[in-house]
């Protein structure tokens, strides 16, 4: 192989295309010699050629990269294998689970903070979106403007980028934020009122939270025994254990655009006639909007929690970006696949890695076949 | 009143959405902004809502930084033949699933509609290791590869829908005139689904441009740092001033390339998720 390493990159695909043409052909081959031994007509004989060598890419990558992956990290999560050392993996059965599920404070609080984005984050999340594809759904000039602009931040998203202008934006002291809260609190006192009040209710909320993570309530005490914050008190975003979950939320209400579109969708499927006959009937929009339009956005609105929870599950890029080289605040935003990532690959536990990788799996299969077997009782399919 | 409550209600709407196109697009602005100020602006206590003499000092000084040039040559160069491979595949792989009739085909669609559910960093170890044997840490191998192997389930059923929606009579015509599968393919069937193709495209540029995990654990050395990567490396906390001029120079250069690609892909991205009702 090349030592430069573009050459290598370069030589290393036109391997690749060859290798997947080969096996292309190869499975192709196969199949049509398969069905000939069953009498298939020559027609059939060439769609099954054809069909197997159109699909071989993905089913030969499915087996290199899913299934044998797959395979591998089952056994190793019931081993001790680490990549860095050279003794061979030592079988521990179910010790790596068992370590996890329940003597692992960081896996506690990953659980603990993904069921806090899902409670909190995700009806802020989705009310947002939802409102605003309300708004855009009123069909007027300069929608598709409004549009492009509401979904810009799902493209931006997770760029490492934009989270560092975020960070800036976060900023304590300095950051604009924070500048125009103060700003705002000194103009009009009511809003002083409201950004206090709101700052109070949210460090109670996660103070809880964060009680479950370490089983240790004292922050929540130290909160209410100061008592309603003071005057010049302003969120401390990327700066205290009580925020960081906060900052994300701002985050996902930011990139909201995805289920925007979602929603979007939902009502544009709403047939006119329904809103036309309740117009009829003397029903004022707020009306129509709750007794029509919201029951047939519940497929909509649980698609999105589907999406939404699975995804807080494997937040990533801001705790990175964010928090990474502020250790004492990632326990407090970490979610599942950032501690993969940590256990995995700075500390190279492979064995431990593979029981983490594993567990979030199983979680996410039951998140869904959960919500797909509760969605009866609440959701109207009717009408469709 | 009353006559003149229709206006006013969309007067209303439109202060509404422009406050929230304010709001959403804040960021941005800030950026751009933040990037053209000097040090002392940007550490100010009091707002600067724009820099009172722009500078491009910034912009001057991270041209003749060389690590962020190559960083963004290797970006550029990764997700070009990345995405080049991808898109191919899994064209292919469409094409298979909507074209031909060929026996095993629902188990293998419903096997790949299945690893929808598999959360991709379910896989990152056991594929690390597996890269780590064939001696490709410290290569870019392990981003590109993967990728043409029709990486990307959702992009193959998007696409799919699409092609299934060609009437068959033009494949069967053209059996008839001696073409065969591949020039079908490639001739008559991805002419006619550009659009879809263009948005599959978008999605793939976004997600590969974007990418910070993966790039993290495979490119071990700053030669080969992509964008991404090497840009979380400018903001130090060990610095007791961070250089936010400069970090946002470099934030606005990254981002350029995805508004462009947006803006010119928006109409196919925002029919495209109406239509299938899927995200990327």
């Amino acid at each position: 192989m090349p030592e430069n390493p573009y050459l290598n990159v370069l030589v290393t695909a036109a391997l690749t295309v060859i290798f997947i043409i080969a096996s292309s052909y190869g499975l192709g081959s196969l199949a049509r010699f398969i069905v000939r031994l069953r009498g298939a007509t020559a027609k059939n004989q060439e769609n099954t050629f054809s069909g197997y060598f159109f699909a071989a890419p993905w089913i030969v990558g499915f087996v290199i990269f899913v299934i044998v992956p797959l395979a591998f990290s089952l056994y190793w999560s019931f081993t001790d294998y680490r990549v860095t050392s050279k003794d061979p993996a030592n079988w521990v059965g179910f010790e790596n689970y068992s370590n996890l599920l329940f003597k692992d404070d960081n896996f506690r609080a990953s659980i603990i903070n993904t069921l806090y984005l899902t409670v909190i984050g995700l009806p802020l999340q989705m009310g947002v979106a939802l409102l605003l594809a309300v708004l855009l759904n009123q069909k007027m000039r300069g929608e598709r403007i409004f549009r492009m602009a509401f979904y810009l931040p799902v493209i931006l998203g997770f760029n490492t980028a934009v989270l560092l202008c975020w960070r800036l934006m976060l900023n304590t002291g300095t950051g604009i934020i924070n500048q125009m809260i103060r700003a705002a609190s000194t103009a009009f006192p009511p809003i002083s009122y409201l950004n206090r009040a709101s700052i109070f209710v949210q460090e109670i909320i996660t103070a809880v939270f964060l009680g479950f993570n370490n089983g240790k309530f004292n922050l929540l005490t130290k909160l209410l025994e100061a008592g309603f914050p003071a005057d010049n008190r302003v969120p401390l975003w990327v700066q205290s254990p009580l925020w960081t979950k906060m900052s994300v939320i701002l985050l996902m209400i930011w990139g909201c655009g995805a289920m925007m579109l979602i929603f979007l969708a939902g009502l544009n499927n709403i047939p006119r006639e329904l809103h036309e006959a309740a117009e009829v009937d003397g029903a004022s929009g707020w009306q129509r909007f709750w007794k029509i339009s919201f029951p047939l956005l519940t497929p909509y609105i649980f698609y999105n929690l589907v999406v939404g929870m699975i995804s807080s599950l494997q937040i990533f890029e801001p705790i990175f970006v964010l928090y990474r080289d502020n250790q004492p605040l990632v326990s407090s935003t970490i979610s599942m696949v950032y501690y993969l990532w940590q256990k995995s690959f700075s500390h190279f536990e492979i064995g431990y890695g593979s029981a983490i990788s594993w567990v979030i799996l199983v979680i996410i299969l039951i998140v869904t076949v959960v919500q797909f077997k509760l969605q009866d009782r609440w959701v109207t399919y009717d009408v469709y | 009143m009353k006559r003149y409550w229709p206006m006013l209600k969309s007067i209303l709407l439109y202060f509404v959405l422009t406050g929230a196109t304010v709001l959403m697009s804040f960021p941005l602005f800030w950026m751009i902004s933040s990037s053209l100020k000097t040090l002392e602006e940007t550490n100010s206590p009091g707002i600067v809502w724009v820099p009172n003499s722009p500078t491009l000092a910034a912009y001057i000084s991270i041209f003749q930084n060389q690590d962020f040039l190559r960083s963004y040559f290797n970006s550029v160069f990764y997700v070009t033949l990345s995405l080049a491979g991808t898109l191919i595949s899994i064209a292919a792989v469409a094409y298979a699933f909507s074209r031909i009739e060929w026996p095993g085909k629902n188990i293998v669609f419903f096997l790949m509609l299945s690893t929808m559910m598999i959360p991709p960093q379910a896989l990152i170890v056991p594929q690390y290791v597996f890269f780590n044997k064939l001696n490709w840490i410290g290569t870019f191998n392990p981003l590109i590869i993967p990728g043409y192997f029709a990486g990307g389930a959702a992009m193959i059923f998007l696409l799919r829908q699409s092609m299934a929606q060609i009437p068959k009579e033009l494949d069967e015509s053209a059996f008839v005139d001696g073409a065969n599968h591949i020039q079908i393919w490639w001739e008559i069937i991805l002419p006619l689904v550009k659009a879809p193709l263009a948005t599959v495209a978008t999605f793939l540029f976004v997600g590969l441009w974007n990418s910070l995990l993966t790039p993290l654990m495979y490119l071990q050395t700053v030669d080969l740092y992509t964008l991404p990567v090497y840009v979380s490396t400018l903001y130090n906390i060990n610095n007791t001033v961070q250089q936010w001029p400069t970090i946002m120079t470099a934030a606005v250069l990254t981002t350029v390339p995805l508004i462009v690609v947006f803006f010119f892909a928006q109409r196919f991205i925002l029919e495209s998720v109406v239509v299938s009702g899927l995200k990327g």
